[in-house]
């Protein structure tokens, strides 16, 4: 009867915390879905229940089509370079001998990550500014002016010039996680393969890459997550444009929302940006409980 | 912890969930009460302004105006909320959605205010600001008709604005060019102008509403004026005139031959089109009267320098080559907000001649509608030229972003980024717009 009275004094402590939790958290994804299912006027406060037709409209939109799959290109690239990129960046790294050049070298690839999305987005936009950038400038000294492009300008070169710009951005945090990571496998190991005669290039494919597996598997799982959400960057660079070419779903539901007062549809948009990242977090999760390497 | 304490607690909790979750749904508009714009203003409480003022020149505007009526009326405190062109569209809207509107806010014309008297959101001041009313007969009555719906006046006017290409005199006299009469000779221009070691005409287009600004223009002169007013609304839209595919593809060959960015022209920042030309860098620069001052503020362009043109209309086009393009632009008074008299009495301060005159004077030089405010000695040259153009026009074209639904405004903007870029043609994008206009029914 005691244990039982501690249990439920213990859960009343927890129910101010789950409460919040449930109004902040789960009340608004419940209450966004329900306004997924509407027709809603914001100047007139008129909402009309219209099922689930805002989900049949996502199918025949092709810039929702169109935002999914540069979403998908988002995280294909980023995941080849701020997973496996940044790893093989960690590895060399951590490889070199001197105790001074690694830390160095992580400061110096650590740095864009610290500089907010929105003041790389708008000094990228100067880079790539086709009349006053850098980077046409910079084609231009070196005789390859055929390169030159309007790139946030022109629908071919819009979303790549973002994503490299992310690429930038993000790369140096994955560098310095995986570094970690290395820094964590005991040096012993690596020098009985160096006395077995392994090379640098098998150490890192049988010693390194087994023993950061558990990192790897979060690291891809966080990235991907990330890329699903993709904001800032883009609103800043070119809001979508030019001709919906770097519509993203995050920035493609604000614009429904907020430029075309289609708040159903964008809350629509906001569910499948749900259920993606929820399906990522349950994925991650599984691959958080798989057994670690242990050493 | 005792088990009765508990089941209280765990009440209470669920009690707290529903009390939030119950002020976080419905969404319902507040129902505005019929506010009593006539009644006289009791002179304390905070009034929340949104205004579009934000940044150089403008911004010192409405703070030093607050400034003065707090000095005049001490219990009176002004709240300013200062956004820029392109931040204030979705402030309002959040604000809308949110039911958080200020006492008094911008507004376009057309369907963007539209929108807020349908949904009750604006008070009705023909009480106070009608045609007949003495506040009323300060303002010019086109400025004024423009914030009416349904006979009632619901906006406050506070400066006119219309669509000029502005040029560079000292330019066009070295390139040998006289000013274009038609649209074919301000094409046939740009290859002397270009000659001359200038871009003929900068243009940005990285927000995408500045090539809708060239479209409007365009569509007024190549569309049939009947059934260009018919196709902005959904309801009677049928978009099947010849004269828009015409003027679709007149846009195309103005960017394409007269500026230097071509297919690329939607990576450049209008702002950085505006000052190309106010370094001297280009020769045409298509500006509202708001942004002449801007041009000759650097002193980098000489004011005497500094001409305005109207857009030059195409040969044998079917529209009306009168139109202008522009709107005044003006503030709604929140039906729901508690202060309406302040807010009115607010917005008489500023709209007095004193205030018209500040407003229409360098450095702001946004043209007041308050007749008399706009003189040869108040405003500079340029600005009155515009304004006196804007007046003189039969008719005016409201910018095509805020005079349309948004979802067609959306797919106008897109379409004219596709046609720069060239990956659509006039066709694809007037079809891209005729099914937006149909899904809007």
């Amino acid at each position: 009867m005691r244990a039982m009275s501690r249990r439920a004094a213990g859960l009343a402590w927890v129910v101010p915390a789950l409460a919040m939790v449930g109004v902040f958290v789960y009340f608004p994804l419940v209450e966004n879905f329900g306004f997924s299912t509407l027709k809603w006027d914001i100047f007139s406060g008129s909402q009309k229940y219209v099922g689930l037709a805002n989900y049949g409209k996502l199918v025949d939109d092709p810039v929702f089509w169109k935002s999914l799959g540069n979403n998908v290109l988002y995280t294909v690239v980023s995941i080849a370079f701020q997973v496996f990129g940044a790893l093989v960046l960690a590895a060399l790294i951590e490889g070199v001998r001197s105790e001074r050049w690694p830390r160095a070298l992580r400061a110096v690839y650590f740095i864009p990550s610290a500089i907010s999305l929105t003041v790389a987005g708008l000094l990228f936009y100067f880079i790539y500014e086709p009349n006053l950038g850098v980077l046409n400038h910079l084609l231009q000294g070196v005789g390859l002016c055929g390169l030159r492009h309007s790139w946030l300008g022109e629908e071919g070169t819009a979303m790549p010039a973002i994503i490299a710009m992310s690429q930038w951005q993000g790369f140096g945090y994955s560098t310095l996680l995986f570094a970690v990571a290395i820094q964590r496998i005991p040096r012993e190991i690596y020098q009985a393969a160096a006395i077995d005669g392994t090379g640098p290039v098998r150490r890192f494919f049988h010693v390194t890459l087994p023993l950061v597996r558990e990192m790897t598997g979060v690291m891809i799982m966080v990235t991907i997550s990330g890329a699903f959400q993709v904001f800032n960057e883009v609103m800043v660079m070119t809001g979508g444009g030019p001709n919906n070419s770097t519509q993203v779903l995050g920035t493609w539901l604000y614009r429904s929302g907020f430029v075309r007062n289609d708040f159903g549809y964008a809350a629509a948009i906001a569910t499948v940006i749900f259920v993606v990242t929820l399906a990522i977090a349950v994925a991650q999760l599984w691959v958080a409980r798989r057994r670690r390497v242990e050493w | 912890m005792r088990p009765r304490a508990l089941t209280a607690f765990a009440a209470l909790a669920g009690t707290s969930v529903l009390v939030l979750t119950g002020c976080t749904g419905g969404g319902q508009a507040d129902q505005a009460p019929a506010a009593d714009a006539a009644a006289s203003p009791e002179y304390s409480g905070t009034l929340s302004i949104l205004t579009k003022f934000a940044g150089d020149p403008t911004g010192p505007y409405f703070e030093n105006l607050a400034a003065e009526y707090e000095k005049l009326h001490p219990g009176v405190k002004i709240q300013l909320i200062q956004e820029t062109d392109q931040s204030i569209k979705d402030k309002t809207k959040t604000l809308t959605a949110s039911n958080a509107l200020p006492d008094i806010y911008f507004t376009w014309t057309g369907n963007w205010a539209e929108n807020f008297v349908r949904g009750g959101r604006a008070a009705d001041l023909t009480g106070v600001i009608g045609p007949d009313t003495d506040w009323g007969k300060t303002f010019s009555p086109g400025a004024l008709s423009a914030f009416a719906y349904d006979g009632k006046n619901y906006g406050i006017p506070l400066y006119g604005n219309g669509k000029f290409m502005g040029y560079n005199k000292a330019a066009f006299a070295k390139a040998g060019v006289q000013v274009p009469k038609t649209f074919e000779e301000l094409i046939g221009s740009c290859a002397a102008l270009r000659k001359a070691g200038y871009e003929p005409i900068s243009f940005g287009n990285k927000d995408g509403w500045p090539a809708l600004h060239y479209l409007q223009q365009l569509f007024a002169y190549n569309v049939p004026t009947a059934a260009f007013e018919a196709d902005l609304k959904p309801e009677t839209a049928k978009l099947d005139d010849p004269g828009y595919t015409k003027a679709l593809g007149q846009f195309k060959t103005l960017v394409d031959t007269c500026t230097d960015t071509r297919s690329g022209t939607n990576g450049v920042l209008y702002t950085s089109a505006q000052e190309a030309f106010a370094d001297g860098k280009s020769a045409m620069y298509y500006q509202e009267i708001l942004e002449f001052d801007n041009e000759t503020a650097k002193g980098k362009l000489d004011p005497d320098d500094f001409g305005i043109f109207q857009l030059p209309a195409p040969q044998g086009a079917a529209g009306d080559p009168s139109i202008v393009e522009g709107s005044p632009e003006g503030y709604l008074v929140n039906a729901a907000s508690p202060r309406v008299p302040l807010a009115i009495d607010f917005m008489k301060f500023v709209t007095s001649t004193k205030n018209a005159q500040v407003l229409s004077s360098p450095p702001y030089g946004q043209p007041s509608t308050v007749i008399g405010a706009v003189t040869p000695e108040t405003s500079s040259k340029a600005v009155y030229e515009g304004i006196e153009l804007v007046n003189k026009a039969p008719k005016l074209a409201a910018w095509l972003d805020t005079v349309t639904v948004p979802e067609v405004a959306d797919t106008w903007l897109s379409g004219g980024e596709a046609l720069i870029t060239g990956s659509r043609t006039p066709e694809q994008v007037l079809d891209s717009v005729r099914q937006a206009s149909a899904a809007a029914k």
